[in-house]
């Protein structure tokens, strides 16, 4: 065999050991978008949807409930009570939610007592709001 | 006339197979640019826009063909992300596929594409005009690839250089874990200039705890306390029993002499009794429950000895000139109360006895306990005589998101080399990047660590325009003299409340204008017995044990110095047809559903039958027009009132319990 044969050999040898040993080894991960991921999935949300739940955290959980039951600790206080945010025959669309949200109960007939926010939050978290709200229906507790 | 041809035909041979390679390669890039991705996508939009849009709209939109780029010379930017995602700004593509799809919420109102282009929020190479080259996804070679939405917001931190940006929770989450965690000690953390994060003095801690719970801290606080805020060292035992040795032997400043304290005769049910009338519960926790700005106390009685105990509630300035904790006006007895009462309730294993401070002798060990605590930059939130603040000891983070992630190492962990996975790494676990680190384990949670990750990685280099930058507000210290001054250091008003932003946030009352806000006299005799105004609310002011006078220096003070001057006086008389009118409005705007009048309503904000006594009506004129003015984030929402309105309101409010005269007030609030 020459040595320009042997060589040849050689190399391809070791190019077949090293994308060997390059298939085996784990593919390299995203630890901390893992995380955040983990924690976005543990309730099911999407990026809008988890941004509309920490504003629902600060502005309805008083009245409406953790997840919208209408269970709040300021729930027994309040005739009409607050609904069911997650009944299944609770408002869904967009625009009957953004004008409940934006202008209050009273704008779609119903009592005063859920207050109108269009002046104090932004478009913006407006509609995060609205999407949790949307997403409320969907989350049926299992 | 012969021609000497002077070339030999072989170089002939070669000009023809150059000119051939140059006409190939001349078609192919006329080829290539012709066939280019973006082409075809522009010629699909092209289609997807006459499917959706009548002649007469299409006649008005623009022509799409050609690159579309954005040139930000101050940015240092050309983004031609426009190029294919050609719908971005236009409504009626709210549901066309990508790239096509209108940006979602209201994003490009706030921060318009010509001034803001597309990669400073994405990242992203804005110059590449395929989908692979623009790194759409993480690709090798291409630094900074776009950000997953999930991360998005450690872009806004670029710019937005408040604590708590608005519309960024993550990223206000993530500065909010920084300051609560003190990372700024033993960094240089851009952003959080000022801040002050301490733990307590140490120099005289031979007095005040045990050896055996002082053993079980070094070797890792959490045993003690999960929720603790000193990290783990990882401390070796060596270290660390040099390190107790040395902690054991500071012992400058004796206790507060109680040797003539009949112990025999606590009464730990007035102890209990005054737990909770000084409102201990606001600031420290029991059992989970109950403030976090002091020391959790479930398990107080392990760790201190009653002596201290006892001497640090009758002045708990005098060990820890800093403390956020107020010296109570309490006598000789209630003290003793309280701390017998502590210790029965508080300790594990009942009232160990407790032997008398230790005095080591060993200097060896002693030097070596002295070197741990320097090598490891306690003094950085530990305060001890002797130990000369050395500054901080971690590396500064300014530019950290802007390191190069290949230079940075990553131990044995197999993760995709980013500045991002790099400082998650180091924030969760900093022992395992293959390079031994002074740096503490905190134990955060994955989810904590990466929240913390992404903050610290909107730190770029500052090559920022300051046209962009959104600071955050300089604070300067407040610090009162003369009488009132005393009287803020003593019952240390600022650990919860603010004067110009700077102090502490567990009170829902800044003090910037509340002479313009409340009545006098309704201060002067609040402060003697503060009772809880938001029934919801659970940290209350606690009972100071003040005199009268000095509530009355402090009223006085309020309405003299705290004054808004833009807040009307508004002292008028109201006619009775606008109290009658707020009463109105009072019911149809639902006031009832948060606010508490006798007996009816909701417990959200303030109960509001004594309101003529307590608010002026100028403030609450004021509060109604613009709540999120004056308190970004209440509860309160803005109902758009016009001027009469409010003033009706206010009328009506101003009326209940005082008349907006100084009355008695009947009752205080539950």
């Amino acid at each position: 065999m020459t040595r320009s044969a042997s060589h040849a050999l050689a190399i391809l040898v070791l190019a077949v050991v090293a994308s060997a040993g390059c298939r085996s080894t784990p593919q390299p991960g995203d630890p901390m978008l893992d995380a955040i991921r983990a924690k976005e999935r543990s309730g099911d949300l999407s990026y809008a949807e988890s941004q509309g739940r920490n504003l629902f955290a600060q502005y309805c959980t008083t009245c409406h409930g953790d997840e919208g039951h209408g269970d709040g600790q300021n729930a027994s206080n309040l005739d009409p009570a607050p609904p069911d945010l997650s009944a299944p025959n609770s408002g869904r669309d967009a625009v009957y939610l953004t004008t409940v949200i934006s202008q209050g109960s009273v704008a779609v007939g119903r009592s005063p007592l859920s207050p109108p926010w269009g002046h104090s939050l932004t478009h913006q978290q407006i509609a995060y709001l609205v999407v949790y709200c949307q997403a409320l229906g969907r989350r049926k507790p299992t | 006339m012969e021609i000497k041809n002077v070339a030999p035909p072989r170089l002939h041979i070669a000009f023809a197979c150059l000119g051939v390679a140059f006409l190939l390669i001349f078609s192919w890039v006329l080829f290539h640019e012709g066939a280019a991705e973006w082409r075809s996508t522009q010629a699909r939009f092209r289609r997807l826009q006459a499917s959706l849009k009548n002649p007469h709209q299409l006649a008005q939109a623009a022509s799409v063909g050609g690159l579309r780029q954005i040139w930000l010379p101050d940015l240092g930017r050309v983004d031609r992300c426009g190029t294919c995602h050609l719908g971005i700004d236009d409504p009626a593509f709210a549901t066309a596929p990508a790239p096509f799809a209108t940006h979602a919420g209201t994003w490009l109102s706030t921060h318009p594409p010509d001034r803001f282009g597309c990669t400073p929020c994405h990242d992203g190479q804005g110059q590449a005009t395929d989908y692979t080259n623009a790194a759409h996804q993480p690709q090798p070679f291409l630094a900074r690839p776009m950000r997953p939405l999930e991360t998005i917001e450690a872009n806004c931190g670029a710019c937005h250089r408040a604590l708590n940006p608005p519309d960024a929770p993550r990223l206000a989450e993530g500065r909010r874990l920084i300051a609560d965690t003190g990372c700024f000690t033993c960094h240089e953390i851009p952003g959080f200039e000022g801040l002050t994060f301490r733990g307590p003095a140490l120099s005289s801690i031979g007095y005040k705890v045990r050896p055996g719970w002082l053993a079980v801290w070094l070797h890792d606080p959490k045993d003690y306390l999960p929720q603790s805020k000193m990290g783990n060292f990882r401390l070796s035992p060596q270290e660390s029993s040099g390190l107790q040795a040395f902690l054991l032997s500071q012992r400058a400043q004796p206790p507060i002499d109680s040797t003539g304290i009949d112990w025999m005769r606590a009464n730990t049910a007035n102890g209990r009794a005054l737990f909770g009338e000084l409102r201990c519960v606001s600031c420290h926790a029991v059992n989970g429950r109950g403030g976090t700005m002091g020391p959790e106390l479930t398990r107080i009685g392990d760790k201190v000895r009653r002596e201290w105990m006892f001497s640090f509630l009758k002045d708990p300035h005098r060990a820890q000139p800093d403390t956020p904790m107020l010296q109570y006006r309490l006598a000789d007895d209630q003290l003793r109360d309280l701390t017998a009462f502590l210790f029965e309730e508080y300790s594990s294993g009942g009232a160990a006895p407790e032997s008398p401070p230790v005095t080591y002798q060993d200097a060896r060990v002693l030097a070596e306990g002295r070197a741990v605590f320097e090598r490891r930059g306690c003094v950085s939130c530990h305060q001890l005589a002797g130990i000369r603040d050395t500054g901080r000891i971690g590396p500064n983070l300014a530019g950290i998101a802007d390191r190069d992630p290949d230079e940075l190492p990553y131990g044995s962990n197999v993760v995709r080399h980013t500045t991002d996975n790099y400082i998650f790494l180091k924030v969760l676990l900093p022992d395992t990047l293959g390079q031994p680190s002074l740096m503490p384990t905190f134990g955060f949670t994955p989810a904590d660590a990466a929240t913390i990750a992404l903050a610290l990685a909107s730190i770029r280099k500052s090559d920022l325009p300051v046209s962009y930058v959104v600071g955050r507000p300089a604070q300067a210290p407040y610090r009162p003299g003369g009488k009132f001054g005393a009287l803020v250091d003593r019952y240390r008003c600022l650990s919860c409340h603010s004067v110009g932003g700077y102090g502490g946030d567990l009170s829902t009352v800044p003090l910037d204008r509340v002479g313009s806000q409340l009545q006098h006299d309704y201060v002067a005799k609040y402060l003697l017995n503060p009772g809880a105004v938001r029934v919801s609310v659970e940290a209350r002011m606690p009972v100071f044990h003040m005199t009268a006078d000095e509530a009355r220096t402090i009223a006085d003070f309020f309405a003299d110095v705290f004054v808004d001057d833009k807040i009307d006086r508004y002292d008028a008389h109201f006619a009775a047809v606008d109290v009658r009118r707020g009463q109105e409005l009072y019911g149809q705007l639902g006031c009832r559903a948060c606010h508490q009048l006798g007996t009816k309503g909701g417990y959200v904000g303030p109960e509001l039958s004594g309101t003529g006594a307590r608010l002026k009506p100028g403030w609450i004129a004021a509060w109604l027009s613009q709540p999120q003015a004056y308190k970004p984030g209440t509860l309160q929402p803005d109902y758009g009132l016009s001027a009469a309105d409010a003033r009706a309101l206010t009328a009506y409010l101003a009326s209940l319990g005082g008349g907006g005269t100084e009355r008695t007030r009947e009752g205080t609030t539950p």
